[in-house]
This record gives C-alpha cells, sequence and structure tokens, in this order.
C-alpha cells in the first residue's frame, strides 16, 4: 500500500507565463501561507524588473541611463553587475540589450542592410557602464535597452531557493513557465528529482535526464510546443555576433546549483561553440549542459558535464 | 498599445444591436448612431449649468470641450455663492447668462436642458423644477438626500417626459464597455462575489476658513460633513461603486447590511470617517465594500469575482484564476501518488500566456485616455436632440440613489434593510 500523502498544489501567472509549485508533505495552511510569499516575491521582482512596466527600476534605467546616470538600490545593481558578468563570461553570447534587434526582426519586411548594422551596433553591453562606487548605471549609446526577460525567472527562482532554504521545508519542485524549474530535497519515492527534456520530436518523452535535489534546470530554445503538442514558433533568439535571429532548432538546456548560472548558460549555450562550452564547464564543478540539434531527421543530444566535485 | 476615438467606436460598433449591448448598455449605440447636428443657431443645443463648485467647474470645462463640435452653447450659468458665481462668469468669458437663483434662470433664459451640480439635498428641487419647466436634466450623483425625493424625481422624469441622467460616469466608460462583454460571455465563469472599497488619506475638507465645522458658511461649503444635508462618503463616494455593482449583477440589491463610525476625524462633522457594507443580490451574491478616509493603502477598486477569474474594473486589469497545468506536472503528480520516481519530460522553452501585460494580469481593454464624463455629457447632446434617452440609464441611477440611502438606513440602524414595495420599479 502506498501511504497517503499531503501534496501541497498551487500557481499563478507572473512574467508572462505561468508558475507551479509543488510541495509534498505540506497542509494547506501552511502551503497557502508559503505560497503567498512565493508569489509576492516573485510579483516583486517583476515590479522592479519588468520593462512593460512604467514604474520598474528597469524602465526609469531605460528612459533616463542615456541622458545621465542613474543610481541604482543595492539589489538592481548587483542584478545588473550579473548580467555584465555573465556577458563577458560567455563572450557575450548572453546579452539583455538585444531588445531592439527582436523589434527590428519582429518587422517581416526588414531585411539585414544598413538599418540593421546601425541597430546591430546600438546593442551590446560594452555600451552599458556600471560605477560601482557610485552605484550607477549608465548607458553610452541613445538607443540601448535592457531587458530582463532572459534573467527574471532564473533571479526570482534564486530567491526562493534561498526562501525555501531557510524554512522548515525541505523537499519542494517548482516549475517556471517549465524552462526554469527548481528541485528542491528528494522525491517523495526518494532520490532525487528526475526532470526529463521534453523531445519535440516526440511530445511528452524525455530526450535527457538531470537528476536535481536543490538545483536548477533551465532550458532556452527558440521554439517550442504549446500543451496540445503543437509547434510554435513563438520567440526569436536574436545572435548578438551576427544580429540575426537564430534559425536552426535547437535547444539547450542546463542543470547547475544555481538557478540563476543555470538561466544565463541556457541562453548562451544555444549559441555558443561546443569548444566555448567545454571551455566554461572547466570554471565550474556543478554543472552539466545538453545541446540537442532538432535539423537532423533524428534529434542528436550533446552533453557536457563538469569534472567531479 | 492604447485606444483613441476610433478605436472606441470600433468597439462600440461590434457590439452593436448585440443582446449584451440592448439588455445592459443601450446607451453606447449613441456614439455610432448619433443626432445629426445641424449647423445654424436654431439647431443649437443650449444648456444652463447650475452649481459651479468643483464638480461644476469641471463639468463646465467638459461642455466648452463639446462646444468645439456638436453646435452647443453654455447658455447660462448659476450659482448662490458668489465666489462661485463670480467664477462661472469668469470660466464662461461672460458669454453665459449668470444668475444667482437658478428659477430666475429657468424662466429668463430658452434652454434645452441643465446641468446640476449642487450639494446633495439640493438636487431635487432644482431637477423637478427644470423638468416642469420643460428641460431635460444632467444632474450629478447621488440624486436625492431623501427616498422620497429620489422617487419624486424620477416621477417627474415621467410625467413630464423629459429625460434625467444621474452623473454616475462610469457607465460610460470604454472599461465597463469591454467588462460587461466579458463578464456576460462568461469569461470569469459563473459570477460569485463583488468586492469594493473606497480609501483615501484626507481630511476631506474642501473649503478652509470657514469658521470650523458647525458654522453657516460651514455647512453651506462643507456640506459634505452634515447629515441633513449629505450620506457623507455612502453618497459622494460609495454610490459610483454601488451603481456599478447593480449594473454587473443584472439588478438591484435584494438587502444591505452596515455599520459605520467617526474614529479619527472626530471634528464636529456627523457623517462617518469609515463605513462597511454587505449587500446582498439576487443568486446569493454578495457584494462587500468599505470606506474610509483616514487611511490609503488600498486606493480604490472593484472587483468582480468568477470561479475561473476576477475583473478589477478601477484598475482595467482582469486576471484568470488558474493557469493551466502543465501537463508534465500532472504526471509528477501521479508519480507522486503511485510512489514511483520517474523522469517527467517538463523542461522546454518558456510556455507562454497570451497578450500578457504585468503582475500576472491582463488589460480589460487596451490602455485609453478617454474622458468618461465627456462620453457622458456627449451622450446627454445627442440624447436631447433625440428627445429621449434609454430608460435603463435613467434608471441605473435611480436603483444606485434608492440603494445609497437604504445602505445608509442600514448603517444607522444596524439592521438588515430591503426596499419598500413603493422604491421597487417595475
Amino acid at each position: 500500500m502506498s501511504k497517503t500523502l499531503n501534496l501541497y498544489r498551487n500557481g499563478f501567472y507572473a512574467m508572462a507565463t505561468r508558475f507551479f509549485v509543488l510541495i509534498p508533505e505540506l497542509e494547506d495552511g501552511s502551503g497557502d501561507e508559503l505560497f503567498q510569499k512565493i508569489k509576492d516575491e516573485v510579483n516583486r521582482i517583476e515590479s522592479r524588473l519588468s520593462r512593460f512596466i512604467k514604474e520598474s527600476e528597469i524602465s526609469k534605467i531605460n528612459r533616463e541611463a542615456f541622458k545621465a546616470d542613474v543610481e541604482t538600490d543595492d539589489e538592481c545593481f548587483e542584478i545588473l553587475s550579473a548580467c555584465k558578468y555573465g556577458w563577458k563570461m560567455t563572450d557575450g553570447a548572453f546579452d539583455i540589450t538585444l531588445r531592439p534587434l527582436m523589434d527590428y526582426w519582429k518587422n517581416e519586411d526588414n531585411q539585414p542592410d544598413e538599418t540593421l548594422q546601425a541597430v546591430k551596433e546600438s546593442v551590446g553591453m560594452q555600451h552599458v557602464e556600471l560605477d560601482e562606487e557610485n552605484q550607477t548605471v549608465g548607458f553610452k549609446n541613445e538607443n540601448t535597452e535592457l531587458d530582463l526577460g532572459g534573467f527574471g525567472k532564473g533571479y526570482a527562482l534564486e530567491k526562493i531557493k534561498q526562501m525555501i532554504e531557510s524554512s522548515a521545508i525541505k523537499d519542494a519542485f517548482i516549475s517556471f513557465g517549465e524552462s526554469s524549474v527548481l528541485a528542491m530535497g528528494e522525491h517523495p519515492a526518494g532520490g532525487a528529482w528526475k526532470i526529463g527534456i521534453n523531445d519535440y520530436t516526440n511530445p511528452g518523452n524525455s530526450i535527457h535526464e538531470f537528476e536535481v535535489s536543490n538545483g536548477s534546470v533551465s532550458t532556452s530554445s527558440n521554439f517550442f510546443l504549446n500543451d496540445e503538442g503543437v509547434l510554435q514558433n513563438h520567440t526569436h533568439i536574436i545572435n548578438p555576433k551576427t544580429g540575426k535571429p537564430h534559425e536552426n532548432f535547437t535547444a539547450a538546456s542546463v542543470s547547475a546549483r544555481s538557478p540563476i548560472l543555470a538561466e544565463i548558460l541556457s541562453t548562451a549555450c544555444l549559441l555558443l561553440s561546443d569548444e566555448k562550452i567545454r571551455e566554461l564547464m572547466e570554471k565550474y564543478d556543478d554543472i552539466e549542459i545538453i545541446k540537442v540539434d532538432y535539423e537532423p531527421e533524428k534529434p542528436e543530444v550533446s552533453e557536457f558535464k563538469s569534472i567531479g566535485e | 498599445m492604447s485606444i483613441n476615438r476610433k478605436q472606441f467606436l470600433e468597439m462600440t460598433a461590434a457590439l452593436a444591436g448585440s443582446s449584451i449591448m440592448t439588455s445592459t448598455m443601450p446607451w453606447f449605440s449613441i456614439f455610432n448612431n448619433p443626432a445629426p447636428i445641424g449647423k445654424d443657431a436654431s439647431d443649437r443645443v443650449r444648456l444652463g449649468v447650475i452649481g459651479v463648485g468643483s464638480r461644476g467647474t469641471g463639468l463646465v470645462q467638459n461642455l466648452q470641450e463639446l462646444e468645439k463640435t456638436m453646435n452647443i452653447e453654455i447658455a447660462a450659468v448659476c450659482d448662490n455663492y458668489e465666489p462661485h458665481y463670480d467664477r462661472a462668469i469668469e470660466l464662461t468669458g461672460g458669454n453665459a447668462e449668470a444668475f444667482l437663483d437658478y428659477r430666475e434662470m429657468l424662466e429668463e433664459v430658452d434652454l434645452d436642458g441643465v446641468v446640476i451640480a449642487t450639494p446633495l439635498y439640493e438636487h431635487a428641487q432644482m431637477t423637478m423644477d427644470a423638468m416642469q419647466a420643460g428641460l431635460h436634466v444632467y444632474c450629478e450623483k447621488a440624486m436625492a438626500r431623501h427616498l422620497e425625493d429620489v422617487k419624486a424625481m424620477y416621477e417627474t422624469h415621467l410625467e413630464e417626459d423629459k429625460i434625467l441622467l444621474i452623473g454616475h460616469q462610469r457607465l460610460f466608460n470604454p472599461v465597463y464597455l469591454q467588462s460587461m462583454e466579458k463578464i456576460k460571455r462568461g469569461d470569469l465563469g459563473p459570477l460569485v462575489m463583488m468586492r469594493g472599497w473606497w480609501t483615501r488619506n484626507t481630511d476631506w475638507v474642501f473649503y478652509d476658513n470657514t469658521g470650523g465645522r458647525g458654522t453657516e458658511l460651514d455647512r453651506r461649503l462643507n456640506w459634505r460633513f452634515y447629515e441633513d444635508l449629505s450620506a457623507g462618503m455612502i453618497s459622494e463616494l460609495g454610490s459610483h461603486h454601488f451603481q456599478v455593482a447593480n449594473w454587473v449583477l443584472g439588478s438591484p440589491p435584494e438587502s444591505v447590511m452596515g455599520s459605520g463610525s467617526i474614529n479619527y476625524f472626530d471634528d464636529g462633522r456627523e457623517v462617518y470617517d469609515n463605513f462597511g457594507l454587505i449587500f446582498r443580490y439576487p443568486d446569493n451574491i454578495h457584494f462587500v465594500y468599505d470606506c474610509i478616509t483616514s487611511n490609503k493603502h488600498n486606493g480604490v477598486q472593484v472587483q468582480v469575482m468568477g470561479n475561473d477569474g476576477t475583473l478589477e474594473l478601477e484598475s482595467n486589469m482582469q486576471y484568470q484564476e488558474n493557469p493551466p497545468e502543465p501537463p508534465a506536472m500532472q504526471k509528477l503528480v501521479e508519480c507522486i501518488e503511485q510512489n514511483k520516481n520517474e523522469a517527467i519530460p517538463i523542461g522546454g522553452a518558456t510556455w507562454v500566456l497570451n497578450s500578457p501585460v504585468r503582475m500576472g494580469g491582463e488589460y480589460i481593454t487596451p490602455e485609453y485616455d478617454m474622458n468618461d464624463t465627456l462620453l457622458y455629457l456627449e451622450g446627454f447632446v445627442n440624447f436631447i436632440r433625440k428627445g429621449i434617452a434609454p430608460e435603463k440609464l435613467t434608471k441605473e441611477g435611480y436603483n444606485a440613489s434608492v440603494w445609497t440611502l437604504l445602505a445608509e438606513q442600514a448603517t444607522k440602524t444596524g439592521e438588515m434593510v430591503t426596499a419598500p414595495e413603493e422604491y421597487i420599479l417595475s
């Protein structure tokens, strides 16, 4: 006989996607309290980082940082510093300034011409100056615009991870739009949580499995399947090197203890060469990366694993 | 994206003739089917404004907007308080005939309609006098201080066959146009509750230097503080939202309970600085409402709650109740229930909510900078030209005003109050 479990499940919308939490062995009252804290924290982060919200810090920086340096608080400065670090570490493959290029390619009439060249030159974290002493951010190019869409979910999960670590709860499973998953403690049946990566050619089946305990898996791809299994070409990943959308059917997933690191690396690894990925792996002892190439008839999976702890 | 006049007209046109439009908000069709505007002086709609205080000034300015396009004229202005009388003359550049006594204005000037923005306790007599003088009336909310006056105004409107519109301006707000459609279409699922509040942190003193509470001048200018002149925040703020609840739920309430007190602004005012109400509607639905003027944390809001979603009407936001659960999450739960630790195929690109905007919600209607009071007055002018307005619009004002006074009664008696038979419209 399997034992009856209390399983707390709840979800909400945030950051343009859905957030789901599953916590074993938690009765509803305590679950609702923790859920409210998590929801408040996610909303707080969204209200600070979203470029869609006029009053957010990021909107303020986007409006003002070219005219004059904008003073930020500790949290905001740390976030921008982490983004700049991620940009350097990945040779510019992770870049939060690509929005003008995405907008350029949203217009289907636009072609790779001189206009594109101008837009391309306006993007890049080299235009974003962070002054540690005064804790200010300034733009060196008029068209620079920050978009933390590829960072916010990882950051939110990082904060939630800390929240759970300092609570009495050991085991939890959280999916933030499925592209960012946080797995804490153990599966109720024992052992680490087994996070599968959905196979787009065979939906509902895993093309790879990560075993995660107190860590995160982040996935990036330039296309996805909706719940009904229908292919949606919903977003363009921009290759900052070429200034053009990354059109190959590829996906990259990264498992790391830190949700922020997983988030940064998954975006970057979609564009980085295998050699550069191997180079990156050397810096860390806890990451595992897969790249899936859907171009051949049978998808090809490349695995990269850091060498032991 | 935000909507402009053209897109607003497309929205009203899209609903034209639908049962949602005809049964819940027929007045919106006036914008697609306006009365022809003749250019001659004889075609001009001549209006008088009675009461040019804070709200009256705003109404004059709105009418002046309409003067640019609608061949109307503010032919007369009236206020019995001299500083406001002078302001009225200044505002209209001396072009409108000015009066201290509205009766003289009604007698001496050839008008088609009047706009009344005087204190609550003066509405009834002025409105009835105007209609009996053959004029159409737009009167600020709420209708009157006493139930019998509300009824007398409504009956005069029927007897004299004159238009009577009450200034609950949300009736002409684009958010409500889209909200009523969503609600009636079932987007929220079955409605289960409404909640509303209006919270501010202000002493609510409109005029200083009146000599303090209780003086004749204070009663005249800060009339909202005196029980015989106003029901305080119940009539001056709450009535807006009582109207919304009646409109959304498609019926006046069945009963109301409530309580109120003064616990902070104990400066000699006679009306509550905070109150709470529970209205009960048909189909066992409650509308819970509260109001306070010594804490503004919650701002102003009206929520329509259904089993599948919530509308926040004052902030133009809608929220779905439950995001669709990822199929892999369901599979994970099944595995846990069977005590099996199997890999679940959850990882993938980000699932995307359609038309996402902020904080888990979406806009009800795209952002707009349209002024609902201006739209209401534009409607009033058109209805004057046509000689008739949708009766439902007048009834909205009537029911909101009746239930404003019944709500006040509930707070005073501590009893559950229902509407006396004679105040229920067929």
